[in-house]
């Protein structure tokens, strides 16, 4: 590359040193992965409804493809990427929540349960902070599980992806998808273990 | 829940998955002996697995179920502009939506005392100081080229931590709510096109490639009529960094849509095979994006609706669009044949530029006008002579409507090959009645718009549009008159000229006469910033002159005279003043054999002059002529 600004060549080098075990380079990726997220996710909410909307995925590889040196692409920077790119959708959707749970009762969100959920279902929000503090409770009992879920619900990977982002068998990917969304369907039913 | 416990758990709920649903009830109280607890925990688990299966529970991902919450975030964040409220020189009148990046508001420009459309780019898009400086390049590139169907852009702005984009007020609906609306004529569907098309070609010929032509992107004017292309360069805003060397890399970038499916962005309905696969475009993916969008316009419908973007880049990579033939619309061959070059997979296949595409709509375009007029000519003769005829309802099928995709039979593809029959009777019919024809034209030319026009007979009608000054600042609303007055100075005056027939507008100014008794001219119409440079006028088609300013009067008395010609065949010689036509000449005819030419040519054609019929209702007067020429001279008296 031989752009002076060079942001692809900056993020792929971040991504390799954060594969590399840097910890920092993840708190310097994480506001640049973010701002290109967030304007997708915009762009996305945006589409309007007889347009063919883009998976999820889509949008994360649009944003791999825009974001990093495209001549050095590796297995292992996708993979990274992926990983990054989920944890941040999570934590734009989450804040997205949050904020509307605040502004909506003036404070903290109410407990709802599923059936609660049903009723009220233009209320997504709600049930999302509630599926995030789930999700942290699997993630203390079972981690890989836990970034099944993160991977998949949050960043729209499908189960082929996750299998080769955490280098296990796609049919180990899809039980333990099963058993994690099995287990948080039971803990937001009110149902405590 | 402690660990160890966690993993006896999974570890049976996951055998008992593998297996029969009623075997697994079995199954688990084997393996859980006399653990009653585990065994409770194991099926409830295998109970919550059916019912989040049934409720479909995180089937969709996370941003789908918060969609309405970002949405509304938005709107929160929207509501910070409110109506009076002031951003930099602009006066916030009230929203008008949410377009390609960014909301748009209807604001009224404090400086200028001119509405506007503002447009807030969101923060984090004006933050990326690289994508936008390329953006904002392009985006005033396409606005400087003063095509009249390029949305002209006022100015790119900051106020505190608010980015906006200023730029003209286009009073209408886009081409998406016209289409929820109603389908859309085929004459129309053509005028669209072409006007698009003469946007890309203009465009085009700077090197600007738009790269997201869709109908949310093509405006249309409530009181004219007139398309306006929106987001020009915005594309610059959601593509790779134009240096990743990727981008000319083919290898590299097929490569990595073959590994990453769907590694493209936009409205994947619109795009062209090329842009699907991530590959580099040029001006040959707008030609594809229009062939689709007129596919639209016809077909009431897309021709590729695959219902993934997966299985929509396939069928636009691989299938073949039906052709409205094979779908019961009726179109003239020719629109089929444009579509289909428009709509080739291989960019080389394609039309190669967006002249060659705007030259066979515009002679479409001109056949289908004459086609209706013969046709609303005979009709009417017809009507008084015999009943509506069936020739004349053939042609009208053909010529002016298109049926839905579930076209009924009697318009079925075999009646159009009845169609040059008919068009030949109907042309005869035509020349044997156009005598008659003539001499109701020259007796209805004091009521207005006489309701028979024959092919070449010219009408033409015009009004003027005036605004006052005082002060030198504008004095209330511009307003409309008929006709012409006696303007007093200070004055600033537009002509606005629209004729039901298609033809060839030509408007000079007369300057004074010289020794030898010949006159000066000034080209007016047409002009390089109206209409594409072109003399050619739409059935209905609306100009204003002059196209970007106005007539302004001095001090001294006097009259300008203006020479209006209107003609069903382009005329040679004015074709040839039109190279006078631009900025280095000021429009002046600085050739003085081809002066005397035109001068000769005024004369001879300027008798015997047209009937005149003013409408104060309609406010506009109406000029008919009995000639294939229409030639008169417009006199702008002013104190």
């Amino acid at each position: 590359m031989t752009d002076p600004a060079g942001a692809p060549h900056e993020i792929t080098q971040l991504l390799a040193e954060w594969g590399n075990g840097n910890q920092t380079a993840l708190d310097k990726l994480y506001p640049l992965v973010y701002a290109e997220l967030h304007r997708m996710a915009r762009h996305y909410m945006k589409r309007e409804r007889q347009d063919h909307t883009l998976q999820t995925t889509a949008l994360i590889n649009e944003a791999y493809v825009r974001m990093v040196d495209q001549k050095n692409v590796h297995w292992a920077n996708r993979a990274h990427f992926f990983a990054i790119s989920a944890q941040i959708m999570r934590r734009i959707l989450i804040d997205h929540a949050r904020r509307n749970a605040y502004a909506k009762r003036g404070g903290a969100a109410q407990q709802v349960s599923l059936d609660e959920a049903a009723v009220v279902a233009e209320d997504g929000g709600s049930l999302l902070l509630l599926l995030d503090e789930a999700l942290q409770r699997l993630a203390k009992l079972d981690p890989r599980r836990s970034q099944i879920v993160e991977l998949r619900y949050f960043g729209g990977l499908n189960n082929q992806e996750i299998s080769g982002v955490l280098k296990v068998s796609e049919n180990t990917v899809t039980r333990d998808w099963n058993m994690a969304r099995a287990w948080l369907y039971q803990e937001l039913s009110g149902g405590a273990a | 829940m402690q660990p160890e416990r966690w993993r006896q758990i999974s570890g049976i709920f996951k055998s008992a998955l593998a297996l029969e649903p009623e075997e697994r009830g079995a199954f688990v109280a084997a393996q859980c002996g006399p653990d009653e607890a585990l065994r409770r925990d194991v099926e409830r688990l295998i109970s919550s697995y059916s019912q989040a299966d049934q409720d479909n529970f995180m089937d969709e991902p996370a941003v789908a179920a918060v969609a309405p919450l970002l949405n509304s975030d938005d709107d929160i964040s929207k509501d910070r502009l409110a109506s009076g409220q002031q951003v930099s020189h602009y006066r916030i009148l009230r929203k008008l939506g949410a377009g390609g990046m960014g909301e748009v508001y209807l604001a009224e420009d404090t400086q200028l005392d001119r509405t506007v459309a503002l447009k807030i780019l969101p923060a984090d898009v004006a933050a990326d100081k690289r994508r936008m400086q390329r953006f904002k390049q392009e985006a005033k590139l396409a606005s400087s080229l003063n095509q009249p169907n390029i949305l002209t852009i006022f100015e790119f702005g900051e106020a505190g931590s608010l980015h906006f984009i200023a730029s003209e007020y286009v009073d209408g609906a886009t081409l998406r709510d016209q289409l929820r609306l109603k389908p859309i004529k085929l004459a129309e569907v053509i005028e669209i096109g072409t006007q698009v098309v003469a946007a890309l070609d203009a465009a085009h010929e700077a090197k600007i490639v738009h790269r997201d032509i869709k109908p949310e992107n093509i405006m249309l004017r409530r009181r004219d009529g007139v398309v306006k292309v929106l987001d020009f360069g915005l594309a610059k805003l959601s593509e790779p960094p134009a240096s990743a060397g990727g981008h000319s890399d083919t290898e590299a970038n097929t490569e990595l849509l073959r590994t990453t499916p769907g590694t493209v962005m936009g409205t994947v309905s619109y795009m062209s095979p090329e842009q699907a696969q991530g590959l580099r475009v040029d001006e040959r993916t707008d030609l594809w994006s229009t062939g689709i969008v007129i596919y639209e316009m016809v077909a009431g419908r897309l021709p590729f609706a695959g219902t993934t973007s997966s299985h929509l880049i396939v069928e636009i990579l691989e299938k073949e669009p039906a052709l409205f033939g094979e779908t019961g619309i009726v179109v003239p061959p020719e629109l089929e044949r444009i579509v289909a070059k428009s709509l080739a997979k291989n960019p080389d296949e394609r039309y190669q530029t967006a002249k060659d595409l705007l030259i066979d709509l515009r002679n479409l375009k001109r056949r289908i006008d004459l086609d209706a007029e013969i046709k609303r000519s005979v009709s009417t003769h017809l009507g008084t002579a015999t009943t509506d005829g069936p020739a004349a309802r053939d042609l009208d099928t053909a010529a002016t409507q298109h049926s839905t995709p579930n076209g009924s039979a009697d318009r079925g593809p075999t009646r159009s090959k009845l169609l040059p029959i008919a068009a030949l009777l109907v042309v005869l019919i035509a020349a044997l009645l156009a005598l008659t024809s003539w001499s109701r034209i020259r007796r209805g030319a004091g009521s207005p718009a006489p309701a028979v026009i024959v092919p070449s007979a010219r009408q033409l009608s015009y009004w003027m549009t005036v605004q006052k000054y005082r002060a030198g600042r504008p004095f209330a609303a511009p307003f409309r008159l008929a006709g012409e007055i006696n303007f007093e100075p200070n004055y600033q005056v537009k002509l606005n000229i629209t004729s039901p027939q298609a033809g060839y507008l030509y408007i000079l100014n007369e300057g004074p006469r010289d020794a030898a008794g010949s006159s000066s001219f000034v080209v007016l119409f047409p002009s390089p910033t109206a209409n594409d440079g072109l003399a050619y006028l739409g059935e209905n088609q609306r100009v204003e002159i002059p196209p970007q300013s106005w007539f302004q009067f001095d001090a001294e008395e006097g009259t300008e005279k203006l020479w209006l010609v209107f003609s069903a065949e382009a005329v040679a010689e004015l074709e040839q003043v039109k190279q006078f036509a631009n900025p280095k000449d000021r429009g002046q005819v600085k050739d003085a054999e081809l002066q005397m030419r035109v001068q000769d040519f005024l004369l001879a054609h300027a008798k015997p002059a047209p009937a005149l019929s003013r409408d104060d209702e309609l406010k506009q007067t109406t000029l008919s002529s009995p000639n294939a020429v229409l030639v008169y001279s417009l006199k702008l008296e002013h104190h």
